[in-house]
């Protein structure tokens, strides 16, 4: 179950290239066309109190 | 900023990686070469000034340098003391002279004081490659292609940290499919632009609260979750900006080495190591601990290397005191975990003890967060609050 949600996670995160096994065919574009849609939605309502990543002062 | 600005993605990432797939193979490694050069004078000077941007020519002499390095050569020696050398300078002169002056004003401190971008990264690139062609495990490339590897803009700034033999294959392979590319590669921007907007900005609000004004009339059952949510911030903001630099490189069809592997909830610290900043953990176990005798030494050295590594771990995040006590606690803790399998070799797979050691480590890591995101007084204020009250 853990295992199974890690794998969907990691492939719509775009860490991973190979769909897991219920995503695949015709789901499969909707589920990413989904996942665009609502990280550009995210990112828009939140990007006006950005600040610098910390890493970058290191 | 830098990945989160638009003049990254629209002056830099977009017509590099576009560039970069249309022109011949012999000349990729000067598309990244000149975007690499644009993005580090662009963003120097909007940082630091036209000093910052001078600093360009810190890669143009690393480059000069390293046509001389070949096996068991001395310019490879040259090659590791000045890449340190630079880096002590720009980052730890102040805090080394000053600790020479501690009780008073310190003459040699240095007023205009600045990091030239990416230069703690940089810097490892620098040595791995002296080192690893000192002891003949890397080949040279042409200049071009070394300037690619130093330049490759996407991780010239917070890494990951990559690896001259591990990257030269891939620049010069043909890039993979547009479409396969292009689509993972953009998924992962947009998944480390939402940890970044939608979750590390968003627990600013509390992480702000992490000051001696704040920390001193808070109500102390608060002061655990502000501290939860520094682990949660940084977190999402590095992986988010890993994520950013491992999707940009994968526009250009070239994969670079993975930062995060699920770090929080591990069953123990060391394999928290494993998955948290992966490329930096295997930098200081390929140029700290093994050469400091790693694991094939008396088992008191060990732990000696251990705390060794993790203090220029410490170091290496921060010149100053917190940083090092940082990486004194994590070197401590992970001495303590190879103590206690030696004396219990077998782990226990019960899910009770499994859940305990989980939370134990988890608690731990958090705690440790504390010398990382306050200064030294801040964090004996916050622990002393939280403990004592």
């Amino acid at each position: 179950m853990l295992y199974q949600l890690r794998i969907t996670l990691e492939y719509i995160g775009g860490s991973t290239d190979i769909a897991p096994e219920f995503l695949r065919g015709r789901v499969d574009t909707a589920v990413r066309c989904a996942v665009w849609i609502g990280a550009i939605l995210l990112i828009y309502a939140f990007c006006g109190q950005s600040s610098k990543f910390i890493y970058i002062d290191f | 900023m830098i990945f989160n600005t638009f003049s990254y993605y629209l002056f830099f990432l977009l017509p590099a990686a576009v560039a970069y797939r249309l022109v011949s193979a012999r000349l990729r490694p000067w598309v990244i070469v000149c975007f690499g050069s644009g993005f580090f004078l662009y963003f120097a000077y909007g940082m630091a000034g036209i000093w910052g941007a001078l600093c360009l020519a810190i890669f143009l002499w690393e480059s000069v340098v390293s046509r001389l390095y070949s096996p068991s050569s001395r310019w490879c020696i040259l090659g590791l003391v000045q890449s340190l050398v630079l880096l002590g300078i720009f980052k730890y002169w102040n805090f080394f002279t000053g600790l020479l002056f501690y009780h008073a004003a310190n003459p040699l401190r240095w007023q205009g004081a600045f990091l030239p971008l990416g230069i703690s990264f940089f810097t490892f690139e620098f040595y791995h490659y002296a080192w690893d062609r000192r002891a003949g495990k890397t080949e040279q490339g042409t200049l071009g292609e070394y300037l690619a590897f130093i330049l490759f803009f996407p991780t010239m700034v917070a890494g990951p940290i990559k690896r001259y033999q591990d990257f030269l294959p891939k620049l010069r392979a043909t890039p993979g499919e547009w479409s396969q590319d292009w689509e993972r590669g953009i998924t992962r921007i947009l998944c480390g632009l939402v940890k970044k907007f939608a979750v590390a900005d968003l627990l600013t609000a509390w992480t702000n609260h992490l000051n001696a004004h704040d920390l001193l009339i808070a109500d102390r059952r608060i002061l655990p979750f502000w501290l939860l949510a520094y682990g949660f911030k940084i977190y999402a903001d590095f992986s988010g900006y890993s994520d950013i630099a491992i999707g940009s490189a994968r526009l250009f069809g070239i994969r670079v080495p993975e930062n995060f592997n699920w770090p929080y909830g591990r069953r123990n610290i060391q394999r928290f190591w494993q998955c948290w900043h992966i490329s930096l953990t295997r930098w200081l176990i390929d140029y700290v601990y093994i050469p400091l005798g790693g694991g094939r030494v008396a088992k008191p050295r060990i732990y000696v290397n251990l705390l060794i590594v993790m203090l220029v771990s410490g170091l290496w995040h921060g010149a100053g005191v917190n940083f090092l006590v940082w990486g004194l606690w994590h070197g401590l803790l992970l001495a303590g975990h190879r103590l206690w399998r030696e004396l219990r070799p077998e782990p226990n797979l019960h899910p009770v003890p499994v859940f305990l050691s989980r939370a134990l480590t988890f608690v731990l890591v958090i705690a440790g967060w504390g010398f990382f995101c306050m200064d030294m007084p801040t964090a004996m204020l916050f622990f002393r609050r939280l403990l004592i009250g």
